[in-house]
């Protein structure tokens, strides 16, 4: 019998199949193969790019030259335009606003084919650093509410180039599933005064079943409502509101969790395309968020989303998560 | 300058990108290049490859699961949910969970070896709605389920299977999907406030702007959503307001026929033959019970909403609920309406 799971943050069901469920070798999915060619990411052609935000880079290069381990530029292609201020407005029934915001690719490493997994620790140290930098500076902007940091890897992902790069786009609203979670943490609060993630860490580190790996600072886990298979969530063990806040001495755990969970998917799939979003709480009010811990939300792309999926809000879980996790801790390094 | 677009309902925020905007027609896709199509359990004379039938369209003459039939249900091979047993709710520390009772039929559209809907006739399309009809007041009986979920993947890319033999599917569900709760709360909320149904209001408006209506026909009106997620995600509304879809009468599933016809074959034509789903939003069953509210009958309104899938929808997008859209509404019923089918 396949069980009915509800997410406790959200109240989304999720179906998941524990009758018959797939193992990796049932996943037909789409191998992501490079094709290399000319890259705007590569030493040499940071012309190409918009000028440079800012970068790590050795010293005595100059800007928008090669000698970087991670630059950030502004997207050629953004979606939001950071110039110009707010201008919310209705139309009959509807509402909207200017498409005001920031849209920043953050470019993790000057290797072409190399992943996160690919790195040494100390450039995904240096990777992670940069993603805080560029929160903690993009908080200053009055005008944005939310800022979203993610990475499509691979063309069934949705990444456009191959490089590897993460995108961070600050918005002027807090998105719908975001604020959606937030009010689900909020109630939870209100009612136990204990933030719902905490007690997901207490039981999934006293349970077991789903976890893949833990170190001093962070867990990764299959999350109990997965609604991808092989869905993973790190997080960090104590309590912390916000991403940008994480203190330097935790930085080497995430960037070896992070690493680490990544090579044993890749593992048991090679040539993966996934996904990686990092929640966060809105930062407007600088006080420490109680009810809301940011975490990480990494998503393989194992299967076509069916429109029953998209339209409905209804998943479909064809790996139950305990199984997923057994799968993911006996990759061994 | 981009804009952002809320939807009037469920509150969504979806960026329309006018910048990186492509043109319509740029849209058009490759013919796909699924993997190797499977012999067909669906075609006539198949009928023993499938689990036998729930229900079929056929003449009194013919025994069942044989051939002579025009439309056809049956259970999923690979159900997702499985009709036998109790719910038995329970919990586990923090977590909630129940068994996966439910229903999972597979609506056999047509007896030949047609893949899309659009090329089936008028008069098929409409029994395929009376099907839909049937099956939904059949199930509605088992106190059990709350919500029957009619969708169709039509193509590899839409999660079709390697069958290309049109059809589309029905779960029968002990929940209400959250999507459906978050329609029928935001349609709530604004009927409290104004009285009046939001999805009336917004055929009315759309209506007279005319901007994002693709065809009006037959008491019911296609259209491009003002905070579309996708391009040309397109929503057929019935003119007349009603919450349920089983309440349409042989008249109106015709013209829904014919409406849902000229869309979907305007689409082919236009984008050659893209993948796309569908689904159908509909009042959950009305059962008097705690926490029921009475105004559904006056605060929703039933639709179907069509998805084309011409791009990839990145892991963002799943992941906050904030879509970008690279082509804004306006232009796709601008170039669907002037597709001559």
């Amino acid at each position: 019998m396949a069980e009915l799971r509800r997410d406790p943050v959200v109240g989304r069901w999720v179906i998941v199949d524990t009758d018959h469920p797939n193992k990796p070798e049932d996943f037909e999915y789409e191998q992501y193969i490079q094709k290399g060619g000319n890259c705007p990411f590569c030493y040499g052609n940071e012309s190409q790019t918009p000028p440079e935000i800012e970068a790590f880079r050795s010293h005595g290069t100059a800007r928008n030259t090669p000698g970087w381990q991670v630059r950030v530029v502004p997207n050629k292609f953004p979606a939001l335009q950071i110039e110009g201020e707010l201008d919310r407005r209705g139309m009959g029934i509807y509402d909207m606003s200017n498409g005001i915001g920031a849209h920043e690719v953050l470019i993790e490493t000057p290797y072409h084919a190399k992943d996160i997994s690919d790195l040494l620790n100390q450039e995904v140290e240096n990777y992670l650093r940069m993603c805080c930098r560029r929160g903690i500076d993009l908080v200053k902007d009055r005008r944005f509410k939310y800022i979203m940091v993610f990475r499509n890897y691979g063309s069934a992902a949705g990444a456009s180039l191959e490089h590897p790069h993460t995108q961070i786009i600050a918005l002027p609203m807090v998105p719908k599933n975001v604020a959606e979670e937030i009010k689900g943490a909020e109630d939870y609060f209100e009612y136990r005064e204990r933030c719902i993630f905490c007690d997901m860490i207490r039981q999934e580190t006293q349970e077991k079943e789903r976890v893949i790996l833990e170190n001093k600072h962070f867990l990764s886990f299959c999350p109990f409502v997965s609604r991808f298979p092989f869905e993973i969530w790190i997080i960090p063990k104590k309590h912390s509101g916000y991403f940008c806040h994480t203190p330097d001495e935790a930085i080497p755990d995430l960037a070896s969790i992070l690493k680490e969970t990544i090579a044993k998917v890749k593992k048991v799939f090679v040539n993966l395309s996934y996904n990686f979003i990092i929640h966060s709480s809105p930062i407007n009010g600088d006080g420490d968020v109680e009810y809301y811990h940011w975490h990480i939300e990494f998503m393989p792309k194992l299967m076509r989303v069916a429109g029953f999926e998209w339209g409905t809000g209804f998943y479909i879980d064809p790996t139950s998560p305990e199984l997923a996790a057994k799968y993911l801790k006996a990759i061994k390094e | 300058m981009p804009e952002l677009r809320k939807d009037p309902i469920i509150g969504r925020w979806v960026i329309i990108a006018t910048e990186r905007a492509k043109r319509p027609d740029q849209f058009s896709t490759q013919p796909e290049q699924g993997p190797l199509e499977k012999a067909c359990p669906f075609c006539e004379g198949n009928e023993s490859q499938t689990p036998p039938e729930i229900y079929a369209i056929r003449p009194r003459s013919t025994p069942r699961n044989t051939s002579g039939w025009e439309l056809r249900v049956v259970s999923s091979i690979a159900p997702f949910l499985r009709i036998e047993g109790d719910l038995e709710r329970r919990g586990k520390g923090l977590y909630d969970l129940m068994n996966g009772v439910g229903a999972h039929e597979i609506i056999i559209e047509t007896n030949q070896h047609t893949a899309n809907m659009a090329d089936l006739s008028e008069d098929q399309i409409a029994r395929v709605i009376t099907c839909y009809i049937d099956r939904i007041m059949d199930l509605e009986r088992d106190k059990r389920f709350k919500y029957v979920l009619v969708f169709k993947n039509y193509g590899w890319s839409a999660g079709g299977g390697r069958v290309k033999h049109s059809r589309s599917q029905l779960i029968a569900t002990p929940v209400n999907p959250k999507r459906v709760k978050e329609e029928l709360a935001g349609a709530r909320f604004y009927y409290d406030y104004h009285e009046r149904c939001v999805f009336c209001d917004l055929i009315k408006q759309e209506l007279a702007s005319k901007e994002r209506v693709i065809l009006e026909l037959d008491g019911f009106v296609a259209v491009t959503p003002f905070a579309a997620r996708f391009p040309f995600e397109i929503w057929i509304l019935p003119k007349k307001h009603s919450c349920d879809f089983i309440s349409l009468d042989m008249d109106a599933r015709r013209h829904l026929g014919r409406v849902m016809k000229t869309v979907l074959s305007k689409l082919k034509k236009g984008l050659n033959d893209p993948a796309y789903n569908y689904v159908i939003h509909t009042a959950p069953f009305r059962r008097e019970k705690l926490g029921y509210w009475k105004s559904i009958d006056y605060d929703y309104h039933w639709h179907i909403e069509i998805m084309p899938r011409l791009t990839r929808v990145a892991g963002f997008e799943w992941g906050t609920g904030f879509y970008i859209c690279p082509l804004p509404p306006e232009n796709a019923a601008q170039f669907l309406r002037e597709v001559k089918v």
